[in-house]
């Protein structure tokens, strides 16, 4: 049986959503027509403290319910988590790491792994007035990878944020595209 | 769509008139999601937030009496908080259906999960029946209420905390005229009704009480029957087929069987796919049905393709401590009932919360046999707690 696994990990802080973001993340992927799985590191969770929470794509049915110890991607929500949490942990070489900051810590870059970063606390305050770096950050793993579409993402957006109204999914879906975008111009000028 | 999302979603397809809880993690999505449904209109029944589990139990004892079909939730302290009171629906032989979300019972005080709060409640007359995925976990809801009104008899559907509650993995939710042709509405024969006034729970004496304890017996025993028709009418009508009393993987030919139960089996048959790609005759068995215990069936399902287990290993999520795993002594005691003579070794693992990992079911499996199976041996235990090529024999 000849199957595709991508497993992600996302760290946030309680609060900034990473629970929301990996199950957003899973509905798009399962829109794609893949299999897909997302859960929260298990644990009571406290505002502000750190959260985990992982997806797993898949073109085969996912069995196992583990906890996900050597991710394909991360993406790290808050970058003052770099200072307290293993965030590399568990990441092949060149894995992916998708960080929430105006530039790349060059202290950490050392070439190992595949660092994009990008200022989606500020572009999604730009969108949605507030700074909630999800969608933006989504945009940048369909971007950076060809795990999941844009357009399954838009989808899953529209679905899952209908409740909140029309113009939580309009500006949502424009911080993904902006996320989307500069990834893409960040990966043609590095 | 999350795993207590999924199994509130089955049991309102089931249509109970009464739902009775007490907010505990990790249960308490479900019961959340069940109040959201009966305030949104959604859900036609009576919601009653208890003062306390014991009260939650006592509710739905009460409702079912009188007829209603009911549904509670709980896990680890305040399951053992219910105790007394669905021994009491047990031998009253009241059909409530309840989901267990498997957590670890304290001292110390834990909210992951294992298996410990049902295992303590495997005596109290209650059907059990452990959920692999949040499919099942859904499914078994829907066939838990028609074994439960045919038998006569309370089922408890476990589902792992966390594992399986907090999970968002793809569920399909079964249309409401296929489960309501699936499962017709309650009559209960013995229903408290005023116009025809009659004793529900009655005294009994040394001359009576076991003959009562005995017919209990036999009903549980005989349900087992029910639980395999209603899974194999499940399967036509809905297309899935679960296993009935056990899930067995890739026996044929197997020379070492792992026997487990819950949300572990799917890493367990991603290891025995690895292993058997290495060449390694070894398969899994995963106990859907605890109580009653599926002894015959469990027989049947080893020599299906000949009894070539050499070997035995029980990965569990409880014992019974000072003596061992509880599965493992069952099932030792039912493959010498039957004139086996395999090895049978128990390994107690993922406690607490504590991953099972693809690492720790693969150490298992390879852990070379002693020839002395009588010891509990802990699987995962962290390095400096015992010698790990005992996997931490204590």
């Amino acid at each position: 049986m000849d199957s595709q696994l991508h497993e992600i990990r996302f760290h946030g802080r309680g609060g900034q959503g990473a629970v929301s973001a990996a199950a957003l993340l899973s509905l798009a992927a399962f829109d794609d027509g893949f299999e897909a799985q997302a859960f929260p590191k298990f644990g009571s969770e406290r505002r502000g403290a750190p959260v985990e929470a992982y997806v797993r794509i898949s073109t085969t049915p996912i069995r196992r319910h583990n906890q996900v110890y050597q991710p394909d991607a991360v993406i790290v929500q808050d970058s003052t988590l770099l200072r307290s949490e293993p965030v590399t942990a568990g990441l092949a070489e060149h894995g992916l790491v998708i960080l929430n900051a105006d530039r790349c810590p060059d202290e950490l870059d050392d070439g190992t792994l595949r660092w994009i970063c990008l200022p989606a606390d500020q572009i999604s305050e730009t969108f949605l007035g507030r700074p909630l770096p999800n969608t933006v950050l989504l945009g940048a793993l369909a971007a950076a990878t060809n795990w999941i579409s844009l357009a399954a993402l838009e989808q899953a957006i529209g679905n899952h944020l209908a409740r909140k109204g029309e113009k939580i999914v309009s500006t949502n879906i424009k911080a993904l595209r902006e996320g989307y975008r500069l990834t893409h111009e960040l990966e043609n000028t590095s | 769509m999350e795993g207590s999302h999924a199994v509130a979603e089955a049991v309102s397809l089931c249509r109970p008139q009464v739902v009775a809880a007490y907010p505990i993690t990790p249960q308490t999505h479900i019961i959340e999601h069940l109040a959201e449904m009966v305030a949104d209109g959604g859900l036609a029944s009576e919601f009653i937030s208890a003062e306390s589990e014991f009260a939650a139990a006592s509710i739905v004892l009460g409702a079912v009496a009188a007829g209603s079909r009911a549904f509670t939730a709980s896990a680890s302290q305040g399951l053992l908080l219910m105790t007394e009171v669905l021994f009491n629906i047990a031998g009253l032989r009241l059909p409530v259906v309840m989901v267990c979300a498997n957590r670890a019972v304290g001292a110390p005080i834990n909210i992951f999960s294992d298996h410990q709060d049902s295992m303590a409640l495997r005596d109290a007359g209650w059907i059990q029946l452990y959920a692999g995925s949040n499919q099942e976990a859904a499914d078994t809801i829907i066939q838990a209420y028609r074994i439960a009104e045919t038998c006569e008899l309370p089922v408890m559907v476990c589902m792992d905390g966390f594992f399986l509650t907090h999970t968002f993995e793809p569920v399909d939710l079964p249309g409401q005229d296929t489960v309501d042709a699936f499962l017709p509405a309650f009559h209960f024969a013995r229903t408290l009704d005023p116009t025809r006034p009659i004793t529900l729970g009655g005294g009994s004496e040394p001359d009576n009480y076991m003959e009562y304890r005995q017919h209990q017996h036999q009903a549980l025993v005989s349900a087992a029957t029910e639980i395999e028709n209603v899974n194999l009418e499940f399967a036509q009508t809905f297309g899935r087929d679960h296993g009935g009393l056990i899930d067995a993987y890739r026996l044929e030919g197997a020379e070492v069987v792992m026997v487990t139960l819950g949300s572990v089996m799917g890493a367990v048959k991603d290891v025995v796919d690895s292993l058997r790609g290495q060449g390694q005759l070894v398969g899994a068995l995963r106990l859907r049905c605890f109580r009653p215990f599926p002894a015959s069936a469990l027989v049947t399902s080893l020599c299906d393709t000949g009894c070539n287990a050499k070997r035995i290993v029980v990965l569990e999520k409880a014992l019974s401590v000072g003596a061992d795993g509880i599965v493992v002594t069952e099932l030792r005691a039912a493959l010498h009932n039957a004139g086996m003579a395999v090895i049978v070794e128990g390994f107690v693992g993922g406690l607490g919360g504590r991953d099972l990992t693809i690492e720790v079911i693969e150490s298992v499996f390879r852990t070379a046999s002693d020839g002395v199976s009588t010891r509990c041996r802990f699987a995962g235990l962290k390095p400096e707690s015992g010698d790990q090529s005992t996997m931490g024999e204590s």
